[in-house]
């Protein structure tokens, strides 16, 4: 007890005040462990007062009365300095609700997106990503697919022409042929592009977009092809949708097969857009016919393949739910950035 | 195609519900698509393929079903008296081309009444989508539908000489046909004719004048077999598609034409009365052959990736009436009825075998492949990374139509992009989509009118895609990116778009895909406004971009009001691989800036300028940028005030602001040398 007690007090309450800051919580806090009534240091100090000899006591109670000063106008300046902080955090204060300035984003074209998520599908399954021209010639498009001129399959492709010889590639399948031309088996391929038809409706565009896919090689089965198409589209729609294939016709393929999916939309309770048949189609597919290996000069007694076909418009249709082919051809800006 | 259900049940025996037969006729190849309601029953619409006309009739289609649930088809019982005189005698026929008519055979039904047909018969005609009109042509039209045979019944009063010839017509010959249209032939179309001139037109339409009428008490039915091609070339050129069209253009069953002709003349004989007479003419010049196709269980198995034995590939064979021999072993020979047409080699053969196994029934398993990683065509990935650098700039990508309209394709002729002749659709859907694009900026700008009509006011769009010409060795194509912007650019309200707004978008695109150092240079491209235009050209002096603000005519010929600027890259010029980024050392001493304000004459472009400097400046400088351009009040006209930066480094020390200072006096001493310019 004494002076040496009134200085260590002193020193530490300018210490603890400066810590608090301009927290007004923590400015109570030292107010009540320095100034407060009950239990405050300097009420513990005026408590001491008494046991000190009368010569001392003088010098004790001037020291004592000029720490309480100082505590109270210490403190006194703390509040003040809590008060104005309040004030100028609540000038600085954005409204943090307000929208923000937003960076460019462009956006691809739905097509666009469903072939480069199909296309990174089969790559993963070690497929070359295979091109070929637009405007095609009838060997490519038709002959070397088992569809000699006159065949009433072509009917079903009504197709533009230009000039004898050349017309607008009714199917990615000429990029097939080109590609069995050009190399011997084993073949591992998809195909996406542009292809054209003559037909103009609600659900025909005259211009539209297809994927193909191509494995030849020994001993290819068609089970390979079931559990290929299995595969894909799982990892394209969802991992417990149903495939079923139904016999088919296409000139280049024997067996050929019709491909269906569980009705995504449904769960095959039956819907506008199955039909309520529970199934939507969305592929054609079937083993290569030995014809089309003929023509390429594929040794059909040595190799065996399977192809499929399907829509890229059709699926980006089903997927993001746009419900008239032609939209996506229209050019307009809003859709597309509907896929930012 | 429309089935009666009832009808097709009716030709089974032994078989389960309608809604099991309809589930695996769908599982066998046949869908059906539809179930609805008809009369006294319902109407099934099935997808019959277009290698299948043996299955275009309710008996076909049965047989099929009785294969797939293990029924069996009802036989064809065909109650037929003759009587009277020999049909040989009434009538003659006579194949004058075989290979035009392969079969013909006739009847005579004399003393018919004019009935109509019973209630059963109409209903089943209606539910298949057939109209009744009287008892003679609903029994052909219902012989056609049961057995898919295509029947004629010609009035014998009307067929003079009471003769049928099949032969080719010759050129120019005309004919009335069933509908009332004259028709004038060509040379080779199928042609039944009498004695004297055609009187129809073989597996298409009959004629007028032999047409069965109120009159008529003697029948002439005709049931023959034709060659696909030539109907089917015949039908197209005379723009007609009937039943028999359809059903002769897939093949036609040779056996078929005595039994359909021994049923028609035995139910019109049973519904309008009249004697049939004695005898069928049937001319079949050479006989029907039937195909003999063989495999083996191990093939088959191996094929379909599912052990199968021979035994269950000979019932299928067998309920398919493929007439199987095995011999005990491995081995499987068919021997393929004449209906059967489409069934030539063994991989159609295998395909009835899969068909009826089921693909449900065949276990999936993932080919073993090799295991080397896909690769992507480079030309994809040369126009994936021009889309993906066009969306790094904030662009839509839009999908126009590869055809334009001739007259607006007319105009891009004197375009500096314009690669040659156009190509143009001998047969377009409309006159206005008649030629194949030669740059893709009509379809784009298009769009941007369409946006702005919308109630869009900013428009930033791209569109890559190809463009075609005629070049020497015939079609060609090559891949282009186009941008279209009506300002501000996204991400950038409050700044107006300008040159240098669409100068930056386009030269992160040539960026990005590795284009040379391009030339920026002034005029030749008519679609753009000559102030703010551009033609972007390699050091060699080839063209591969323009870039600018559209002409005031051409924005007029879009109706685009609002200022629109454009670009065009042909994709031919980038890069086909974008080099690896090498690094490079970083800095270890600072730099020192040092500005430069050069007042010059408006003639003198930044490029001119900012070369000079850089070839006066000293080897410390490592970079010059453009600070700012200012043009405007206070400088004499024709003049601009261009403020330069300058980034000076030496790699071995700090310099000084006093060395640099230094070398920038040098620098103006050595411009006004060389250069008309005023420092500030």
């Amino acid at each position: 007890m004494g002076l040496e007690r009134l200085e260590e007090v002193r020193a530490s309450f300018l210490a603890d005040l400066e810590r608090a800051g301009v927290d007004a919580d923590a400015v109570e806090r030292v107010r009540v462990a320095y100034a407060g009534r009950r239990s405050g240091l300097l009420q513990e100090l005026a408590g001491g007062l008494r046991e000190l000899p009368s010569e001392a006591k003088r010098d004790y109670g001037r020291a004592l009365n000029e720490l309480k000063k100082l505590v109270e106008e210490r403190l006194d300046e703390a509040k003040a300095r809590v008060a104005e902080g309040r004030a100028a955090s609540a000038d600085r204060r954005v409204d943090i609700t307000l929208p923000g300035r937003r960076l460019a984003r462009g956006a691809e074209h739905p097509v666009h997106l469903v072939r480069r998520r199909i296309e990174e599908i089969f790559l993963r399954m070690g497929y070359d990503v295979e091109d070929g021209p637009e405007i095609e010639d009838d060997w490519h498009n038709f002959e070397a697919l088992n569809m000699p001129p006159d065949h009433p399959a072509r009917d079903d492709q009504d197709t533009f022409y230009i000039g004898a010889s050349h017309l607008l590639r009714t199917h990615t399948s000429p990029v097939q042929a080109r590609v069995m031309e050009s190399r011997q088996p084993p073949i591992r391929i998809v195909v996406p592009g542009r292809v054209y038809r003559r037909d103009s409706d609600l659900r025909h565009s005259p211009m539209f977009h297809q994927l193909e896919g191509l494995v030849v090689d020994v001993g290819i089965t068609v089970g390979h092809l079931k559990a290929t198409l299995e595969t894909f589209l799982r990892a394209l729609f969802s991992d417990d949708v149903r495939v079923r294939l139904r016999p088919g016709f296409f000139p280049f393929t024997e067996p050929s097969a019709e491909v269906d999916i569980s009705c995504i939309f449904c769960a095959q309770r039956g819907c506008g857009v199955c039909s309520g048949s529970g199934w939507i189609e969305i592929l054609g597919s079937g083993m290569v016919d030995p014809r089309v290996f003929e023509a390429v000069g594929i040794d059909p007694e040595r190799y065996t393949g399977f192809a499929f076909g399907l829509g890229l418009d059709r699926v980006a249709m089903l997927q993001y739910g746009i419900p008239d082919l032609r939209q996506l051809f229209a050019g307009d800006q809003r859709l597309t950035r509907q896929f930012e | 195609m429309k089935f009666d259900a009832a009808w097709l049940l009716d030709l089974l025996h032994g078989a389960p519900g309608a809604e099991e037969v309809a589930d695996r006729l769908t599982a066998c190849g046949f869908l059906v698509e539809l179930r609805e309601p008809g009369i006294g029953g319902e109407v099934w619409e099935v997808e019959v393929t277009t290698n299948r006309p043996d299955a275009m009739n309710h008996r076909g289609l049965a047989r099929e079903a009785a294969a797939a649930t293990g029924s069996t088809l009802a036989g064809l019982s065909i109650d037929l008296a003759e009587d009277g005189p020999a049909t040989a005698d009434l009538a003659t026929v006579e194949i004058a081309d075989p290979t035009m008519c392969r079969r013909f055979c006739a009847r005579v039904i004399r003393g018919a009444r004019r009935a109509a047909s019973p209630e059963w018969m109409q209903r089943r005609l209606v539910n298949a989508g057939v109209r009744p009109i009287s008892a003679i042509v609903d029994v052909t039209n219902y012989v056609l539908l049961e057995l898919g045979q295509p029947l004629h019944a010609y009035d014998l009063a009307k067929v003079r000489g009471a003769t049928l010839v099949a032969r080719r017509a010759v050129d120019g010959e005309v004919l009335v046909t069933l509908d009332g249209e004259r028709r004038t032939l060509g040379a080779g179309m199928p042609v039944i004719a009498d004695g004297e001139r055609a009187v129809g037109l073989g597996g298409i339409m009959g004629g007028a004048d032999t047409e069965i009428g109120e009159d008529t008490t003697d029948i002439l039915l005709e049931a023959a077999s034709f060659d696909p091609l030539t109907v089917r070339r015949a039908a197209r050129r005379l723009g007609m598609h009937t039943e028999a069209s359809h059903r002769f253009e897939r093949g036609a069953d040779p056996g078929l034409p005595p039994v359909a002709i021994d049923y028609a003349a035995a139910l019109i004989a049973g519904i309008a009365g009249g004697t049939v007479c004695r005898g069928r003419i049937d001319v079949c010049p050479s006989p029907v052959e039937r195909r003999r196709l063989r495999t083996s269980a191990a093939r088959v198995s191996a094929f379909i990736g599912l052990e199968t034995p021979a035994e269950r590939l000979c019932e299928i064979a067998q309920a398919l009436e493929l007439e199987p021999e095995g011999d005990g072993g491995d081995a499987i020979v068919v021997t393929v009825p004449s209906f059967r047409v489409d069934l030539e080699r063994e991989a159609d053969l295998v395909e009835e075998f899969v068909r009826h196994l089921g693909f449900e029934a065949i276990p999936a398993r993932l080919p073993v492949l090799s295991t080397a990683p896909g690769r992507r065509n480079p030309n994809w990935e040369l126009v994936d990374r021009a889309r993906a650098a066009a969306v790094s700039a904030g662009l839509a990508e839009i999908v126009t139509w590869s055809f334009i309209d001739p007259s607006l394709d007319a105009e891009l002729a004197a375009m500096p992009l314009c690669p040659g002749a156009p190509v143009e659709l001998d047969n377009p859907l409309a006159a206005t989509q008649s030629t194949m694009r030669r740059s893709l900026l009509p379809g784009v700008l298009g769009a941007v009118r369409d946006n702005l009509n919308q109630g869009e006011r900013a428009v930033a769009v791209f569109e890559q895609g190809r463009v075609f010409w005629q070049a020497g060795s015939g079609p060609a194509e090559s891949e282009r990116l186009a941008v279209a912007l009506v300002g501000p650019l996204p991400g950038r309200a409050g700044q107006d778009l300008d040159f240098a707004e669409l100068k930056g978008v386009v030269e992160l695109l040539t960026d990005v895909l590795g284009f040379p150092e391009l030339d920026w240079k002034r005029g030749g491209a008519p679609w753009l406004d000559e102030a703010e235009g551009a033609v972007l050209e390699t050091a060699a002096g080839r063209i591969v971009g323009l870039a600018g603000r559209l002409a005031g005519p051409v924005a007029d010929r879009f109706d685009l009001r609002p200022v629109t600027y454009v670009a065009e890259l042909d994709l031919g010029g980038a890069a086909r691989e974008v080099p690896l980024p090498s690094f490079v050392e970083l800095p270890r001493q600072p730099a020192v800036t040092a500005d430069m304000t050069v007042e010059h004459a408006t003639e003198l472009s930044y490029a001119e300028l900012a070369t000079v400097v850089r070839d006066l400046a000293s080897e410390l400088v490592e970079d010059i940028g453009l600070l700012v351009r200012f043009a405007g009040e206070g400088l004499p006209p024709g003049t601009v005030r261009t403020t330069l930066r300058l980034t000076y480094r030496a790699a071995d020390r700090s310099l000084t602001q006093l060395e640099v200072n230094e070398l920038q006096d040098g620098l103006r001493q050595g411009l006004t040398r060389r250069l008309d310019v005023r420092f500030a």
